[in-house]
This record gives structure tokens, C-alpha cells and sequence, in this order.
């Protein structure tokens, strides 16, 4: 696999202070983008919250939410009843199936790019860049419209540890500017370079920033600068993400929690991501591959989705005995789906014609399933929607106008492409 | 025994991917069974090969297929072995007999029992004429790989003697067991067989696939795949490795064999009863069989199938090898 020119590469999204700063004072002083902050702010108020559990690498619609058990490309695992009355979904997602009451299964989507780069920047972005246009992820959207500026956590983290798809996996914070970009997480599921150095004592540190800031507010006197401005600003929100390192130990959880999640690290970044959305951090994405089976698709997905199930279950079980999930929007979803035809290898290849995805929780109606694929899964049958459907579907769930618009100088973008709606029966 | 003169003979296009052979002896007739849940009937040698499909039906993939006398015994996905009457095609009886799918079904040299085995991780013993469950050995293959996953229980051979049972799981944990007693003999590993990549793509693929004893039953031969790189695909060379399974507590491994160029899977080995060659079959995109000559210590010959290769049954002392996959029922003859 190779990285798609122009794409972000993991070493560019690294986390650190020095980045963290640099950026947030370069997004100061360009100032390119203007939004309704009255509505963003309202929006905040609300608490709105998405955890997206990204399959990376393409799982199979078949083996998970829309099987066809006994057609000829139906596999060889069965489906089973779930919680809603004529729903049925692999048999390899058991608890899942007794759970169907707060999520909605997208069996319709048509997103036409079958390509890992390509696919994922779709589905993280809910359409294509335009020669002079890069648009935001989903994650860096929602951290801008759900994010408080004044918030001492991280607007958007996003886990991704395994290397296979790492430099072309869809994220990046496009016009909007480093500051709505995700902190990426690619080696351990804690953020590097956040920790006060040990030979820094916490009353020298604390000491060291008073000094900071007395230094940097002399200088400002008699100045008017947005940069001066933001520098402050984006010193007080590193003071945040320091102070944020503990939502991402799991010694802070119980045994039984922990265990409840389970011993996978794809259980354990759930668990965290949990952590951090109670803690207000707007926008988690963790990402769980490498789904590619080119061969031996069924034994893959026997190993791959009951881990699926189990966290997915176990997050929105969590989410819903907290209160939260009526806020929080879970959001599974690929680069695409894999094909009906069974290849000579036993896998299956990617397929972007015919997929499913799921939405759980907030502002979304549960126990449903909305568009339908024909008796083999070849093509969809009812309801197709593509990638900028299913985004305004998700920004409307959050409470938030997917036809607003940015600014890019005097142009007018809007979150979704003009003229799309979302798709009303999935949205409670 | 001249493995270089062997030649496809016949080449059988099928709708479905078959996974269970078994052949009627002393007849051109064989049973098969796939991806359309059902098991066929086919005269391979007839001008135009036809099938005829049986009354007994699993409810999604047929895994496996045996033969012991007049019962076709057949394991599938659902969890069940279901018994059928080979000359009538009638359904006899079917048995839950497993919590997850069926891999594999071995029928002991005397036709009196059948070993099933599945991704329950249990190793169940049946009586052939009634059904009855004669043993059970639940424990050992574990049923969490060491990463935390589904571990899978592939593959299980009775000795020609039928005095010896082995098994083997997706990690490459191999047992061979007293038939009569349940009573762990030797434990051996293949752990080269079993690729679980941590960094890039985090979950695992490979896992032995078949296994058979030597005629003298000194040997046990264990069937799979390569270390693998590349996850997605099945991209390593076919794998035997061949252990003195009774020397100390671990065997001793005597041969690694590689099928070079031939890449993907051992689903199938045969000892040939004279003990000298062994007969490896599998695949991946494409099939192979491969003659392992035990004298020389090499590969002799491998041959390309039409297909990716899932099961094979062989008669007449090998010379005659029907073989069944991706789409496809081969007869090649040898010598």
C-alpha cells in the first residue's frame, strides 16, 4: 500500500507542544475562516458528543449488519434475530443483536470509490477535495461546531495504532487549520510528549509558566495583535492537554469496567474514548484495523467482528448507564464495504456499491434499519444514499444545519455539498 | 509410483466452492458437499458428468465430508454432523454436535467410529451405526488464541492402526491422543503455520490445516502455510512439517517441506501406503499438488490445479486423486 500523493502523513499529525502551538498561532493570524460562532456556541451548550469506531480496511457488510444467509454470496455464517422484529444481523454479533433498540443500520450506502486513500477520505470527509479546496474530516468539522474554545481537553483525538492505512486513513483538519486537527494517537494510547519532563519539578513547571505569562502580557502592552492573542490561547489549551494526560489512563477505571471492555487494545481505546467524551472532548475516532481479507475473508471476520460486537456492545451499554448516550453519537463505519463475490482465496474484495454502516444514540432512531440491498447484495435496492447524505444524516443528529456554511475568504462552503439533505428516517 | 506422469483427466465446472469429498470405492461415484449447503452425488468418469443432490441439507457451508460404509457423514458451519444414506441419499439422523462450526470429520480404519472436530475446540468421538457420542475431549486447544481471539480447531487424522488420534488448532498447538482412552499422547507445535501480526493489521491468519500419520504410524505430517507478511492474502508458500510425533515429550521434527512457488494453504495430505511419497494439496487464487518423496527428502513433483483445492479423495493407491475446491471437481491419474 502506498500513501495517495497529497495526503496526510502520520508524521505530520504527530502530537506535540511545539506543533500544537505553532499551529493554533498560524490559525490565529490567518484568520481564513468565519462560521456562525453563535450557532457553534449553541451547539456546545448542548453537550453533543461522537465516538466513531473506524473499521479501516473495509469490513464486510456480510458478516456484520447485512448478511444474506443461503444466497450464493451470502458466506457461511448465518444471521440471527435481533432486538427489533424482522432485523437480523450476522451471527457473529450476538450481543449486538440483543442491543438494536438505540442503533440504526444504514444498509444503502452507495459511495462509488473502492480505493483504501480514496475511500477513506470520502468517508471522513463526506466528499471529495476540489483542486483548491481541502476540506475538513468529520472530526475536525465537529470539533469546530461541538469544541469550546475554552475547553482544557483536546477537540478531536483519534486512535489509530496499527501501521497498515495509518498515512492515508482519511483524517486532516483541511481549510479549517491545524487547530480543529485531530491529536493522533499511532503508537500507544497515550498521547507522547505531553508529560512534564522529570526533571522538572510541578512547582518549577508551575513557576516557569507564571514566569511565561507575566513576560508575555508586559510584551503585550500597547500592542493589538490576533497572533498575540492566540499565542495565549494556545498556551493555556497545552496546559490543558497536559492536564487531560489522565483521561487517558485506564488505572483510573475499576477492574470491572475494564474488564467489561475487555483485554483487546480496540476495547481498551473504546474505554478511553468513553473517558474522554465524558470528560467533553467532542469528537474521538478509534480506529480498529486492517479488515482487508483479499483471502480468507471468513476467517478474519470469525477472529475480527465478536471483538467488534463485544466493544461496540459494551461502549453503548456504558455510554447508555452513564445518561450519556442520548448525547452521544457512535458512528461505525469503513472506507467501504467488500464484495458479494467469494474470490478463489476465500476473501472477498472491496466493494463501495452496496455497504452497510451504524449509527447509535444520539438523535438517531434506534432499533431501525433504514435502505435495503437486492437478494445478494449486489446493489442497493431501496433507499441509496452516498457519502454527503450520510454526513448531513450525522451533523443533522448533532443538532447541527449540514447547509451551513464556512467561509473560505468570500466564498460560501457549506458543510454538506449544496442541496443535500439528510435523510429523515433515521433521524429521530 | 511415477508422481511427473500425472495428468488432469477431468475437470468439472461447479456453481458452488466445495469443501468435502468423499468416494464410493470401487465405484467412479463420489459425495460432495460446499457453499450451497447440500450434498451431490457426481460419476466422475461419466461422458457428461451430472450430480444429483441429496435430501440432507445443513443449514449454510458443508466443512466437511466422510464416508463409512453406506453413511455419509457430513459437518458444516451450523454446528451439526448429519448421517445420510449413501446408496438411497435418505437422511438418517443429524446431531448438534458442536457449539460452532464443524472443520473437519475423520472415520476410523475399522468404519466403527468418527471423530469430529470444531471451533468449539472440542474433539467429539461418534458411533457410526447409531450416532451416539462415545467421548468428548474438551480443554486442551484453547479456545482464545494468546492474543485474545477465536482460536479454531482445524484439523484431526486417525493413524492407519486407529490407535492414535491428532488434532490440530489455528495456533499451531498439534495433539495426538490415544483413540481408545481420550489420553493425551504427545503435544507437538507449528508454530510457523500461525501468523499473528501485531503492528500492522492486528489479527492473524494461517493456522495448520491438515494432518496425517505415516502407514507405519511413526510419522505425523502437519499441513499449512508459510509465515506470512502481507496478512490480507495468502501469500506464503504451502508448509509441511513432518515430526517422530512419539520421541520425548515434544516429537522431534524430522522435515520442513516448502512448496516453492506454490502459495497458500495444505488443506489436504496422504501418506501413499507404500510410506515414501506424501501427497500435499492445497492453495490459494490457485491449487497445487505437491509429491513429497521421504526417501530423497524433497519435493518431486508439484503439479497446478485448475482450482484452489479444499479437499481430496484418492483410491487405487493414489493413482487416482479427485479433488475438490473453488468451483471445481478435478480427477488427475498418476503413473
Amino acid at each position: 500500500m502506498s500513501s495517495i500523493p497529497g495526503s496526510c502523513t502520520p508524521s505530520e499529525h504527530a502530537a506535540s507542544r511545539r506543533q500544537f502551538l505553532g499551529a493554533a498561532a498560524a490559525s490565529g493570524i490567518t484568520a481564513m475562516v468565519s462560521g456562525s460562532s453563535a450557532l457553534a456556541g449553541e451547539v456546545a451548550k448542548r453537550g453533543k458528543r461522537v465516538i466513531l469506531l473506524w473499521l479501516a480496511g473495509g469490513a464486510s457488510q456480510f458478516e456484520t449488519f447485512d448478511p444474506k444467509p443461503g444466497a450464493v454470496t451470502g458466506g457461511p455464517f448465518r444471521s440471527i434475530q435481533t432486538s427489533t422484529s424482522g432485523v437480523r444481523v450476522s451471527e457473529l454479533m450476538p450481543r449486538m443483536a440483543a442491543r438494536l433498540k438505540d442503533t440504526c443500520l444504514i444498509r444503502s450506502l452507495n459511495t462509488k470509490n473502492a480505493d483504501h486513500g480514496g475511500g477513506a477520505e470520502l468517508m471522513m470527509r463526506g466528499r471529495r477535495d476540489e483542486a483548491s479546496v481541502r476540506y475538513p474530516d468529520m472530526g475536525s468539522v465537529l470539533a469546530r461546531e461541538l469544541g469550546d474554545s475554552e475547553s482544557k481537553v483536546p477537540d478531536y483525538v483519534s486512535f489509530y495504532l496499527q501501521s497498515e492505512g495509518q498515512g492515508f486513513s482519511g483524517t486532516g483538519a483541511g481549510f479549517l487549520g491545524a487547530r480543529f486537527g485531530p491529536m493522533q494517537l499511532h503508537k500507544g494510547t497515550t498521547p507522547e510528549n505531553l508529560s512534564r519532563l522529570d526533571t522538572i519539578s510541578a512547582s518549577d513547571f508551575a513557576d516557569r509558566m507564571a514566569l511565561r505569562e507575566s513576560w508575555s502580557r508586559a510584551f503585550e502592552k500597547g500592542r493589538v495583535s490576533a497572533a498575540l492573542g492566540s499565542h495565549q490561547q494556545a498556551f493555556a489549551r497545552v496546559g490543558g492537554l497536559m492536564e487531560s494526560q489522565k483521561l487517558f489512563d485506564l488505572s483510573n477505571e475499576s477492574a470491572k469496567t475494564r474488564e467489561a471492555y475487555g483485554p483487546t487494545q480496540f476495547g481498551e481505546q473504546a474505554l478511553i474514548a468513553r473517558r474522554l467524551v465524558e470528560a467533553g472532548v467532542p469528537f474521538v475516532r478509534v480506529g480498529r484495523a486492517w479488515w482487508d481479507s483479499h483471502g480468507q475473508n471468513f476467517e478474519t471476520h470469525q477472529e475480527m467482528v465478536p471483538e467488534l460486537d463485544h466493544v461496540m456492545a459494551t461502549l453503548l451499554d456504558d455510554l447508555g448507564q452513564r445518561g450519556m448516550l442520548k448525547d452521544t453519537l457512535v458512528i461505525t463505519l469503513s472506507e467501504f464495504g467488500r464484495t458479494p463475490n467469494i474470490n478463489a482465496s476465500l476473501g472477498r474484495d472491496h466493494f463501495a456499491s452496496a455497504w452497510s454502516c451504524s449509527l447509535s444514540g444520539c438523535g438517531v432512531v434506534g432499533g431501525s434499519v433504514y435502505g435495503k440491498t437486492d437478494d445478494r447484495g449486489d446493489k442497493v435496492a431501496e433507499g441509496e444514499i452516498g457519502a454527503a447524505r450520510l454526513f448531513a444524516t450525522i451533523y443533522k443528529a448533532l443538532g447541527i444545519n449540514p447547509q451551513k456554511n464556512y467561509h473560505l475568504g468570500s466564498r460560501p462552503v457549506p458543510l454538506t455539498d449544496p442541496g443535500t439533505e439528510p435523510v429523515k428516517e433515521v433521524l429521530a | 509410483m511415477n508422481v511427473s506422469a500425472i495428468k488432469l483427466e477431468k475437470n468439472i465446472s461447479r456453481p458452488d466452492i466445495l469443501f468435502g469429498v468423499a468416494r464410493v470405492p470401487g465405484t467412479s461415484k463420489a459425495f460432495v458437499g460446499g457453499s450451497d449447503f447440500k450434498i451431490h452425488e457426481i460419476d466422475i468418469d461419466a461422458a457428461k458428468p451430472e450430480s444429483r443432490t441429496l435430501q440432507s441439507a445443513h443449514e449454510t457451508y458443508i466443512t466437511t465430508l466422510a464416508l463409512a460404509g453406506d453413511s455419509i457423514i457430513s459437518g458444516g458451519y451450523d454446528g451439526k454432523l448429519i448421517w445420510t444414506k449413501a446408496s438411497s441419499g435418505e437422511r438418517i439422523r443429524e446431531a448438534q454436535a458442536h457449539g460452532r462450526a464443524v472443520r473437519k470429520v475423520a472415520i476410523s480404519p475399522d468404519r466403527a467410529t468418527a471423530v469430529s472436530v470444531a471451533d468449539d475446540m472440542a474433539v467429539r468421538f461418534w458411533n457410526v451405526a447409531d450416532g451416539r457420542k462415545i467421548r468428548e475431549i474438551t480443554g486442551e486447544h484453547q479456545p482464545l488464541t494468546p492474543q485474545g481471539f477465536r482460536s479454531m480447531l482445524y484439523a484431526c487424522a486417525f493413524s492407519a492402526d486407529g490407535k492414535f488420534l491428532a488434532t490440530a488448532d489455528k495456533t499451531g498447538h498439534v495433539v495426538v491422543w490415544e483413540a481408545s482412552t481420550g489420553k493425551k499422547a504427545a503435544t507437538l507445535a507449528v508454530p510457523v503455520m500461525y501468523t499473528w501480526d501485531p503492528n500492522a493489521r492486528r489479527h492473524s491468519i494461517g493456522g495448520p490445516r491438515s494432518v496425517a500419520f505415516s502407514p507405519d504410524g511413526s510419522l505425523l505430517a502437519i499441513g499449512g502455510t508459510g509465515k506470512i507478511g502481507n496478512i490480507d492474502h495468502l501469500e506464503a508458500d504451502g508448509r509441511v512439517e513432518i515430526f517422530r510425533w512419539a520421541k520425548g515429550d515434544k516429537g522431534e521434527k524430522v522435515h520442513d517441506f516448502i512448496t516453492e512457488g506454490k502459495k497458500g494453504l495444505v488443506e489436504h495430505l496422504e501418506f501413499h501406503p507404500g510410506g515414501d511419497i506424501l501427497l500435499a494439496a492445497g492453495g490459494a487464487g490457485e491449487g497445487f499438488l505437491s509429491f513429497i518423496d521421504l526417501k530423497q527428502k524433497k519435493i518431486v513433483h508439484q503439479e497446478k490445479s485448475p482450482m484452489n483445492i479444499h479437499a481430496v479423495a484418492t483410491a487405487d493407491s493414489m493413482k487416482s486423486i479427485v479433488a475438490v475446491g473453488h468451483q471445481r471437481v478435478v480427477k488427475f491419474v498418476v503413473g
